[in-house]
């Protein structure tokens, strides 16, 4: 039996994450802020968009047991989990009750910088949509734990769109648990900020899970994206797959780590991890890193990274075909993230996506002289 | 419609075209034959504008105007058009959406108005019927996975589409069976036009059986060594590259 360690303590002993630590070794977030300011910064402002019959609970309830095991059958936790934990003074808690069929999307906007707690259940066989935007546009701290269980054959797919804040230090820690036959998507839209790092931990934990994850990061200016993903395959036959391409302009860094653990007995695992990277200007930096850790036989891991700038061939081609200089880099670079934006499955959200890259290419093909 | 004088050409320092001349008149058809090595896709590069080929000295005239100075964008706008030896396989755009982009390109630079879809889907289905080139191929990834002959129609199809005044078909025939090299230079053939002219290169004698030019070039180290009628293409061919530049020295 361990004695319980509270968030507050578990911050306190970790301190703010920093470039040593193999995790952050792209984002040193104590250059950016130390433990002092993260503990004065309060909770963020957020509102919540919760189509029937999802039911949630605020922070002044009274959390109930369900939640309470769930969280603690967590486990370890980073410590700018705890701090979000520890001073976003409450929990906003939301479930799905078992078989329900949302075709809404639970919309979680956050309005403010701040710290936030959000936990969220799927019940079995039921499915959402879950829909994460930021409004956050000045400097300070935005610090999110957010918890997903996956109960069996529930479903969820998940969109996390982050615009450019420039002078924004964003910090998200997506930990996801997933049972039987369960099945969790997500596509991520990242601008970037002074410093962003999200961080995913999925852990599938029962015999057929499926958890995807695809992104696209479109950067230019001095904004820096780093996304960290670590995923536990820890019963057999389970399958996950990651696609990210990041396009870098400008002064920009474009982060990925992805982590993927097969266990001991895990036979059957299917794991598929692709990264790529274009560089729009010589100032622009970007650092993939793949890791396999591999305990069991009989599974089948495929990763790629790749960094690469825009084809010289493919550019005198289609100029030579009068398409002007700036227009065949945008159709090259849209090219580049075609894959992506095609494995969303739903047309409004493909359609955003489109969006977003067009929104994020006039910056990030902004060329300082 | 083109003048070449005493062109020199550089690529990563090292001069390829050491002294070019040639005139293209509008409605002739040239053919520029030579052995490997001996600056033909230079020229053809350097005719479209590709950066990295350095024109050191000599001067390119077409339709009376300067073409060095302008942007490989602004020539073909201006009708020039150079079917490439390797077409570029480009995985995102589909074959579609690139002839539209780039003819409206064109039509916009030249101050005319756009198609819409619809119009350059009933334009490009026209031309590439005749070329046999099937719907299919227009809704795939521009070049990716295509055939040798299936990339060489596609560029021929691009020709048709774009209706060039100067139309350049770098080594058209490589990589091409005798039925896909009947259809290409059947297609070449078509686009023959008074207002047209066609600079054919390729290193065997073979296409020009079915793409009959008015002048032949001989191309080696750099320079034109020999120049005949379409005899000249059948005297290489008995001779070899090696007969012909001995005749020349």
């Amino acid at each position: 039996m361990s004695i319980a360690v509270s968030p507050l303590e578990v911050f306190r002993a970790k301190g703010v994450p920093h470039r040593r630590m193999e995790d952050w070794k792209y984002s040193d977030l104590r250059s950016a802020i130390d433990e002092k300011s993260v503990e004065h910064i309060s909770g963020a402002c957020i509102r919540t968009d919760a189509p029937a019959p999802i039911e949630s609970l605020g922070a002044g309830d009274v959390m109930p047991e369900w939640l309470a095991n769930r969280i603690e059958s967590l486990g370890r936790v980073g410590s700018m989990e705890a701090a979000a934990r520890a001073f976003a003074g409450g929990v906003l808690a939301l479930r799905v009750p078992a078989g329900e069929q949302v075709d809404l999307p639970l919309h979680i906007d956050y309005m403010s910088a701040g710290h936030s707690h959000i936990v969220l259940s799927v019940e079995a066989r039921a499915s959402l949509t879950l829909l994460e935007t930021y409004r956050a546009r000045g400097g300070g701290l935005q610090n999110t734990s957010l918890s997903i269980f996956l109960e069996e054959g529930a479903r969820l797919t998940h969109i996390r769109q982050a615009s450019f804040a420039s002078e924004l230090i964003a910090v998200e820690t997506v930990s996801v648990v997933q049972a039987k036959d369960s099945r969790y998507r997500v596509h991520l839209m990242e601008g970037g900020a002074k410093l962003s790092r999200v961080e995913f931990n999925i852990a599938l934990k029962g015999e057929g899970a499926e958890a995807d994850l695809s992104g696209i990061s479109v950067l230019g200016d001095h904004a820096h994206a780093d996304i960290t993903t670590h995923i536990d395959h820890a019963v057999p036959n389970t399958i996950s797959r990651q696609l990210f391409k990041k396009v870098a302009g400008d002064y920009s860094r474009a982060i990925y780590q992805g982590k993927i653990t097969v266990r001991e007995g895990a036979v059957g695992s299917d794991s598929r991890q692709t990264a790529k990277a274009l560089l729009l200007s010589a100032r622009a930096e970007a650092d993939l890193k793949p890791e396999l850790e591999i305990l069991a036989d009989d599974v089948k891991c495929a990763h790629g990274a790749a960094i690469g700038d825009l084809d010289a061939d493919s550019l005198f081609y289609l100029r030579s075909r009068g398409i002007a200089d700036d227009e065949a880099h945008t159709l090259l670079i849209n090219a580049f993230l075609q894959e992506v934006v095609d494995h969303i499955e739903d047309d409004a959200v493909r359609s955003s996506a489109v969006e977003f890259v067009e929104a994020g290419l006039a910056r990030a093909m902004i060329v300082a002289p | 419609m083109l003048e070449i004088q005493n062109l020199h050409v550089s690529v990563g320092g090292k001069e390829i075209l050491k002294g070019l001349t040639l005139h293209v008149n509008a409605g002739e058809v040239h053919a520029i034959m030579g052995p490997n090595g001996s600056g033909k896709s230079t020229l053809s590069y350097a005719l479209a504008g590709r950066p990295g080929y350095e024109i050191t000295e000599g001067r390119v005239y077409y339709k009376d105007e300067d073409l060095t100075t302008l942007a490989p964008e602004e020539r073909s706008a201006k009708g020039v058009f150079l079917a490439l030896q390797y077409p570029v396989e480009i995985p995102g755009v589909t074959t579609m959406n690139f002839l539209k982009t780039a003819l409206n390109a064109q039509r916009r630079a030249r101050g005319e108005s756009e198609f819409d879809a619809v119009s350059i889907l009933r334009l490009v289905r026209g031309k590439a019927t005749a070329l046999n080139v099937p719907e299919e191929m227009l809704k795939r990834a521009l070049n990716v996975g295509f055939s040798g002959g299936e990339k060489k129609r596609l560029e021929i199809l691009q020709m048709a589409l774009f209706e060039p005044s100067l139309a350049i078909l770098d080594e058209t025939d490589s990589g091409l069976d005798i039925d896909a090299l009947k259809l290409v230079a059947e297609g070449v053939n078509t686009l023959r036009a008074p207002n047209r002219a066609m600079l054919v290169i390729t290193h065997y004698q073979r296409l020009l059986t079915y793409i009959v030019p008015d002048r032949v070039h001989v191309l080696a180290g750099g320079r034109i060594v020999a120049e005949g009628g379409k005899e000249l293409a059948h005297e290489l061919e008995a001779k070899g590259y090696a007969g012909i530049i001995k005749d020349a020295a």
